[in-house]
């Protein structure tokens, strides 16, 4: 029993020593281009640990540097997080809105629109970039907050998320606030709502992630320096400025760092969400 | 079905019909209308030129390529992100301890913009970086990774199953921990040796949950941009110009809309068809074996 005992003591040891290998593989890129965007300048790329560190990334990122083009780098940020915050409280808005409808309102057509979100979901979205940019530019939107936000406010995954979620309360609850006088409003806002709070930290965080780092539709439909989004700004400055690797690792830990805050504030209740996600 | 529900029902799902009717359905009947023209994104006049953008595109190296390199990617991108993600859920199913914050961990990298992926390989793999100084120094191996065909391929597949192990791992853990452990005991007493549990207990239990991995991750391959665009810009000589690439150089770059219409609508049939194709040979993979 000692013998066996022991055993598996040590593989789990084993295990645990390999989940750590494994996770500091896997986080390394992270810390590499943290620990670049704080190094000395003569060592960014050049060592995998660096030993010498400095401040001037960061600060050549706020001020422009010696090349003396100020770049929008705080304006970028502002931008990033203004669309991004809007854009995902409306997705996250209107597929409450939408999903109460398809799980739990009765209504002539309910079938149809359900299945035709399913399409929607699957049909590959490639073909709608260029129609969708025309649209844009047509209505006079071109370069405008409005393009960032408006056609990015809809999310069919968050739809398909919700209505599953929202068909798995028991209707009880729902007549029995019904005979209490609650409006439909007000069954969505005070009792759905509290009860789906995991599964709003899961859409919340997934469309957060994804309209934050999203690259080809901010790319083509806005111009100005202005208007660019921090990833888009990134992902300009990549080519030209690869004779300053600091200060773009400096931007790329100011991308990075916001939505791995707020994923880490977020952990438990993504975690409880991910189970029913999963189910 | 009382009248009072029918309007609220068509209130409430109107925000998504709205915008399906404006951003979907107007959009596609646009988009098969270009691919017949020679719109160039700029003049007002443009001719119908019938099926000419698409008998033009399937001789292009672009398209070609697009076509191709999908599937290319897929060989490469697909086993390597399920191995790692299915080895990453059976080490991590068995702790007893701090599971959480290892799946935790792992999921991190999903978080990283494409952009940012990309600046971090192309330092950690540029001249002077310590991984070629050591390669060189070392081993007299000078690697130009992007410059190749099959590394830049390599390299950006890579990059892809940085981001995805720890999402499928997750998907996978949780299809571990609802195996019954009853299961193996009594698969013990019936003889089954551990060497043999894996495979005989374990991944056709875990069947749907892999089912979902492997959909997702061969759906992932058809959207592949920022991490291309950014590294590798499609080439060298188009051994990395996927759909998506080859759409945004032909509609943003060379201005040619009608004709990268119709290079979309390619790609969003030999997506549908792909996928289809993919769904159908997994469900019968599943089936023939006794797993569903």
């Amino acid at each position: 029993m000692v013998g066996s005992n022991s055993n598996t003591k040590l593989r789990l040891s084993i295990r645990y020593l390999i989940a750590i290998v494994l996770l500091v593989i896997m986080v390394f890129p992270y810390l590499y281009m943290v620990l670049n965007s704080l190094a000395d300048w003569s060592q960014v790329d050049r060592m995998l640990i660096p030993t010498k560190f400095t401040l001037r990334s960061y600060q050549w990122l706020f001020t422009g540097g010696e090349t003396g083009i100020t770049r929008p780098w705080i304006h970028a940020f502002f931008n990033s997080v203004f669309v991004s915050l809007i854009s995902t409280a409306l997705m996250m808005m209107f597929a409450i809105m939408v999903a109460y409808a398809l799980a739990k309102l009765k209504f002539r057509g309910r079938d149809s629109i359900n299945n035709f979100v399913l399409f929607h979901m699957f049909f590959p979205a490639i073909i709608l970039i260029i129609p969708n940019f025309l649209i844009i530019q047509k209505v006079g939107l071109f370069d405008t907050y409005w393009a960032l936000i408006i056609p990015k406010a809809m999310s069919l995954w968050g739809i398909f998320m919700y209505t599953n979620f929202f068909k798995a309360v028991p209707d009880a609850f729902i007549e029995a606030a019904k005979l209490d006088g609650a409006s439909d409003f007000k069954i969505l806002y005070k009792i759905m709502m509290p009860m789906s709070k995991s599964i709003t930290a899961v859409v919340f965080l997934f469309l957060l992630m994804e309209r934050w780092t999203e690259l080809l539709w901010d790319m083509i439909v806005v111009r100005s320096d202005g208007m660019l989004t921090l990833n888009v700004l990134l992902s300009q400055m990549f080519g030209p400025y690869q004779a300053y690797p600091g200060p773009m690792y400096a931007g790329a830990v100011m991308l990075t760092l916001p939505i791995i805050i707020l994923f880490i504030i977020f952990g438990k209740k993504f975690q409880e969400g991910m189970q029913f996600n999963l189910k | 079905m009382d009248k009072n529900n029918n309007r609220l029902g068509w209130l409430f799902a109107s925000p998504y019909l709205i915008f399906s009717t404006v951003f979907f359905l107007g959009p596609l009947i646009w988009s098969l209308y270009l691919s017949f023209t020679n719109w160039d994104l700029i003049s007002p006049t443009y001719d119908f030129v019938g099926f000419k953008n698409f008998t033009k595109a399937l001789g292009t190296p672009g398209v070609r390529s697009a076509f191709w390199v999908t599937y290319k990617f897929m060989i490469v991108f697909v086993p390597i992100v399920t191995a790692m993600s299915l080895f990453v859920a059976v080490i991590v199913k068995g702790l007893p301890k701090l599971k959480s914050v290892f799946l935790i961990g792992f999921f991190l990298p999903y978080l990283s913009s494409g952009v940012v992926a990309s600046l971090i390989v192309k330092g950690f793999l540029s001249h002077t970086s310590p991984v070629q100084t050591f390669l060189r120094e070392r081993l007299g191996l000078d690697i130009d990774w992007l410059g190749g065909s099959f590394s830049a391929l390599f390299v950006v597949a890579m990059i892809m199953a940085w981001k995805f192990t720890g999402y499928y791992a997750l998907i996978l853990t949780s299809g571990l921990e609802s195996i019954d452990q009853e299961v193996y005991e009594a698969a013990a007493i019936d003889g089954v040796k551990d060497s043999q549990k894996f495979w005989k207990i374990t991944l056709p239990l875990l069947y749907p949950a892999i089912y979902t991995t492997l959909i997702l991750s061969f759906g992932a391959t058809f959207g592949i941009f920022t991490e291309v665009y950014q590294l590798t810009g499609g080439g060298p000589n188009y051994a990395t110009n996927t759909w998506q690439m080859e759409i945004y150089s032909q509609a943003f770059k060379n201005l040619q809309a009608g004709y990268a219409s119709a290079i979309a609508i390619m790609a969003a049939v030999a997506t549908f068809v792909s996928i289809f194709v993919i769904r159908k040979i997994l469900e019968m993979w599943g089936k023939r074996n006794g797993w569903v």
